[in-house]
């Protein structure tokens, strides 16, 4: 077929996003989305330019049944889930938290069965002193290479030496507004407090988790996310009591409420605000100017996993670069593997809601361990609720 | 037409909008709810496509199975053995009868959930040593919770029947020489017939359907229910719709061969010769 | 919820009086094999999960949450803390129970009493029938009613902007008398059915109105209905998780959510424990007062017949 002019210039982010739209849906095949987008002679290229990039697949023999992945909403490819098992007979049960919490509360409970869980970066260091998680063999990993990480996101997965938890990706934490109805251009928690009290009355939504719900109303007084100080988890307490009334839900599945207009702004992470835009260009993306918080995900393999094996064949699936590319595009949250990164389109990489500017992103705080289990704050978020 | 009608009327359409609702939009060919787009079955070969939710059920439908079957013996058993108890042990009996039905769901959930975790911690080391693997909780505790809350449940049903049965037929039966087994066997089980039958169905549906106790005590195992919480809560597309339809169907068709089933029964049992027994 | 479904089958079932013992001598063996299955379940799955969280209940939350051994009333003391979940609980479900029967009670009379004969059992079977969907999704369906694609939007278009009424009390309410609407008319429409009609006959022929006379013997004489009823739907608000939490979107806290976010979520298990034992107890106190009415209304309705 003869190929016009302009399919020779490369592909614009709207074209792009168009195609990925088409290529979910599927009214268009793989190959079709890879020719067009031009992705498929950038892999092949770098493919043949850095060996590393080749796929490494040491599935061991032997692998069978079903592996238990525990990890949050949409987060993951379906489809690299479907291809994983065609490849080695394993079939992935996928279960979905919304909370840190959650997931804890299930493993200090005991015999979850998960096999491969998703933990984010403050929950490790907890995990590994209740005993919970197991160290990986990173011989099992070969896909894994800790040099190619971003190394501001992969610290917290290695305690002492010994490696927990490889990380998944990474976010920030601000809230996302439907610009079709906030027309007042909020840019900093102070804004969010007040718009959710004053004119968003009734409209607004915060998190079903304490992390960062009570941290986010911390930074409108300018104090830490993580705060453990009394007194101002008490100011936190009185802002959060103050604007319950108004508040539409509090709930850590906003999605569906803001994508059928019952929510017009909500507390909310990197990639459900990448998905939200790519469906509905007007929901946009704040971080809030005070700060905030930035995290990694990490995958890890609890202790007592009963499909071990397969575990280890999933986590070195997905964190192969080209595979982890795909749950990027897939997921909307971005990849601390440099590898990923590189197989990435200029437009992704420029995404501002998946990459924010420097100036926001070095306001922003990582969790820590003792914000998620300090039970002050586990209380005053059951209070809260309560009111 | 009186006030009364209308009003009756009223609360019809009250009690059946909201199923008739989610009927309609499982064949909606759009993906949000309350957004028709159009006619379609599609939902419905997506559903039973998708993997989770196929498994979903089968977890649903065993667990619901073997409550039934188990609750309904025991229970009967327990029934008819709790006729000739009496005194302290009868009263106690009793009352752990009512406190089973009465305690709520969430805090049954909660005690299993404490009970069994507390049970593998104590008894995992022996029992990793004796068989090689741990105990977890998975669908069979879900189902030992179930039985329990039907267990009281059928003894109730069928100790009503019990007191209700006509005395003058098993001494019939004993007077014509009728063991006490063929009594049982010709006589009584056959007029029990339908509150047994009507407990494995309540069992039944009460099992498949719970969702507050196996939320607790499921482990890794996922039950209907449990998945069409987590999708009420991401989102739902149609696909719940459709399963929703199928299983409304599905109990539906249940309840009417039940009824069919019981009235044919009831009245084949209407006792015109004593027959039974003689030996 | 099928436990409602069961809870009605038995109430109405609950046997009376035991008449006559049973002929022959079986043996004591046989009785206690009959019953041991139903007692090691008894024992295994109730009393000793009970016990459990009566023991967890005067424990200490273990530093990153869970159970940790100790000998405390410090749980029980902080069951104030709380105390707004007990309360929302105890405003609404009365509330919505008091509803419940308001609404059931005409239809209940419509069938037991207007109703022709032939369609009865079929009617009140068609109210009972709501039952057998999944309580989700008929909570899920009033999530679409009255979200903002539902309700709200037919009134935005004839003028009435803005309104919300999911993920308030008010939508808690609707959802908890449409759920619990079959549980409350069988009740009511087996205390109806047994009225003798020859009393109402006979107030009318002694020049008694339609209105007195429902007044003063049919309402007393279905009470106990009402009552088995209200208790019925009572008892299973105040347990009630999925209700608050779908309809009232994180907003309406119910001592259901109460448990379940301190066992799912900030993991205080002994406190966990300690409100479980309150709400038991209270549900427990409920069915005393009860009983204690309805034997009550029993004993007056012996002599008013005299």
């Amino acid at each position: 077929m003869t190929r016009k002019h302009w399919e020779n210039r490369p592909i614009s982010a709207k074209e792009f996003m168009r195609e990925l739209r088409r290529l979910e849906k599927g009214s268009v095949s793989r190959r079709h989305f890879l020719a067009v987008t031009g992705l498929a002679t950038a892999t092949a290229t770098l493919a043949g330019s850095m060996p590393w990039l080749k796929p490494r697949r040491a599935f061991a023999a032997g692998l069978s049944g079903t592996v238990n992945l525990t990890t949050w909403p949409n987060y993951h490819s379906q489809q690299n889930l479907d291809d994983f098992a065609a490849k080695t007979g394993v079939k992935v049960n996928m279960s979905v938290f919304g909370s840190n919490e959650e997931m804890l509360a299930k493993l200090q409970a005991g015999s979850t069965g998960w096999d491969v869980f998703v933990p984010t970066n403050y929950t490790i260091s907890t995990y590994q002193q209740l005993g919970l998680i197991e160290p990986l063999e990173l011989a099992k990993l070969p896909n894994y290479d800790a040099a190619a990480q971003d190394k501001r996101f992969t610290a917290e997965g290695t305690i002492n030496g010994t490696v927990y938890a490889v990380p998944k990706d990474w976010g920030t934490t601000g809230y996302v507004i439907n610009t079709k109805k906030v027309t007042q251009n909020p840019t900093s928690w102070k804004d969010f407090w007040e718009l959710a009290q004053g004119p968003l009355s009734g409209r607004v939504m915060v998190h079903d988790y304490q992390l960062t719900t009570i941290g986010n109303a911390l930074k409108q007084f300018g104090y830490s996310f993580n705060s453990n100080d009394e007194k101002e988890l008490g100011d936190a307490e009185k802002l959060l009591i103050a604007v319950k009334p108004h508040l539409f839900g509090i709930n850590s599945d906003y999605q569906p409420s803001m994508r059928n207009g019952d929510a017009w702004m909500s507390v909310c992470w990197t990639g459900d605000a990448t998905q939200l835009h790519r469906d509905l260009p007007e929901m946009q993306y704040v971080i809030g100017r005070e700060g905030g918080e930035i995290w990694t995900d990490y995958y890890a393999v609890p202790k007592g996993a009963p499909n071990r094996e397969a575990a280890y064949a999933l986590i070195d699936y997905l964190l192969t670069p080209d595979i982890n590319a795909k749950e990027v595009k897939a997921h909307g949250y971005p990849s601390t593997d440099q590898r990923a990164n590189a197989l990435l389109p200029k437009e992704t990489l420029e995404n501002p809601i998946l990459y924010p500017a420097k100036e926001l992103l070095s306001n922003l705080e990582f969790g820590a361990a003792q914000t998620l289990t300090n039970p002050l704050r586990a209380e005053i978020m059951a209070r809260f609720k309560a009111a | 037409m009186t006030p009364m009608h209308l009003y009756a009327g009223f609360i019809y359409l009250f009690l059946y909008a909201p199923i008739a609702l989610v009927v309609f939009f499982s064949f909606n060919s759009g993906r949000y709810a309350m957004d028709w787009q159009g006619f379609s079955t599609q939902w419905y070969a997506i559903a039973f496509s998708n993997e989770l939710i196929v498994r979903a059920l089968r977890t649903s439908i065993g667990i619901a199975l073997a409550t039934a079957f188990l609750s309904t013996v025991i229970g009967t058993l327990a029934a008819l053995g709790l006729e000739r108890l009496k005194g302290v042990l009868r009263q106690l009996f009793d009352a752990l009868i009512y406190v089973a039905i009465m305690v709520p769901s969430v805090v049954i959930g909660i005690a299993t959930l404490i009970a069994f975790v507390t049970l593998f911690d104590t008894l995992n080391p022996t029992i990793e040593w004796m068989l090689g693997r741990r105990a977890e909780m998975g669908s069979w505790t879900v189902t030992a919770a179930h039985v329990l809350f039907n267990i009281a449940v059928v003894i109730l049903i069928v100790r009503a029947r019990l007191t209700g049965m006509d005395q003058a037929l098993v001494e019939a039966a004993a007077d014509l020489y009728a063991t006490p087994f063929g009594t049982f066997r010709q006589v009584v089980l056959p007029l029990l017939a339908p509150a047994i039958v009507a407990g494995f169905l309540l069992a039944f549906t009460f099992s498949f359907e719970d969702f507050i106790i196996a939320f607790f005590v499921a482990g890794p195992d996922t039950t209907l229910p449990i998945y069409v919480f987590s999708s009420i809560r991401r989102g739902v597309t149609p696909e719940i719709n459709a399963v929703g339809t199928v299983v409304l169907l599905a109990s539906l068709s249940l309840m009417l061969i039940a009824q069919a089933l019981l009235r044919t029964r009831r009245a084949a049992a209407k006792p015109a010769v004593p027959a039974a027994g003689a030996r | 919820m099928s436990r409602q479904r069961s809870l009605a089958t038995a109430a109405g079932t609950v046997a009376g009086p035991h008449e006559g013992a049973r002929a022959g001598g079986r043996s004591p063996l046989i009785t206690a094999l009959l019953i041991s299955p139903a007692a090691l379940f008894f024992i295994f799955l109730l009393i000793l999960p009970l016990a459990v969280v009566v023991i967890y209940s005067f424990g200490e939350r273990a530093p990153a949450g869970g159970y940790a051994p100790a000998f405390t009333f410090a749980n029980y003391l902080n069951l104030p803390a709380r105390g707004k979940a007990f309360l929302n609980t105890l405003t609404l479900a009365p509330l919505a129970t008091l509803i419940t029967a308001i609404v059931a009670y005409p239809m209940a009379y419509f069938l037991a009493l207007k109703a022709p004969a032939r369609w009865r059992l079929l009617l009140l079977a068609l109210c009972i029938v709501p039952f057998w969907t999944s309580q989700l999704l008929r909570y899920y369906a009033w999530m679409m009613i009255l979200g903002s694609r539902g309700i709200p939007s037919w009134l935005a278009a004839i003028g009435i902007e803005d309104l919300r009424i999911i993920n308030t009390p008010s939508a808690v309410l609707i959802g908890a008398v449409y759920g619990f609407l079959p549980l409350m008319v069988p009740p009511i429409y087996v205390s109806l059915e047994k009225l003798d009609r020859r009393l109402i006959e006979a107030a009318a022929d002694l020049g008694a109105t339609p209105l007195s006379s429902f007044m003063q013997i049919t309402l007393p004489m279905s009470l106990p209905g009402v009552a088995t009823g209200s208790m019925l739907v009572f008892i299973l608000l105040m347990g009630d998780y999925i209700l608050p939490q779908f309809l009232g979107g994180g907003k309406v806290f119910f001592i259901g959510n109460a448990l379940v976010d301190l066992f799912l979520q900030s993991r205080n298990w002994p406190f966990g424990a300690a409100v479980s034992v309150a709400l038991v107890a209270i549900m427990f106190a409920t069915i005393v007062v009860y009983m204690r009415f309805v034997l009550g209304l029993s004993g007056q309705r012996r002599v008013a017949l005299v």
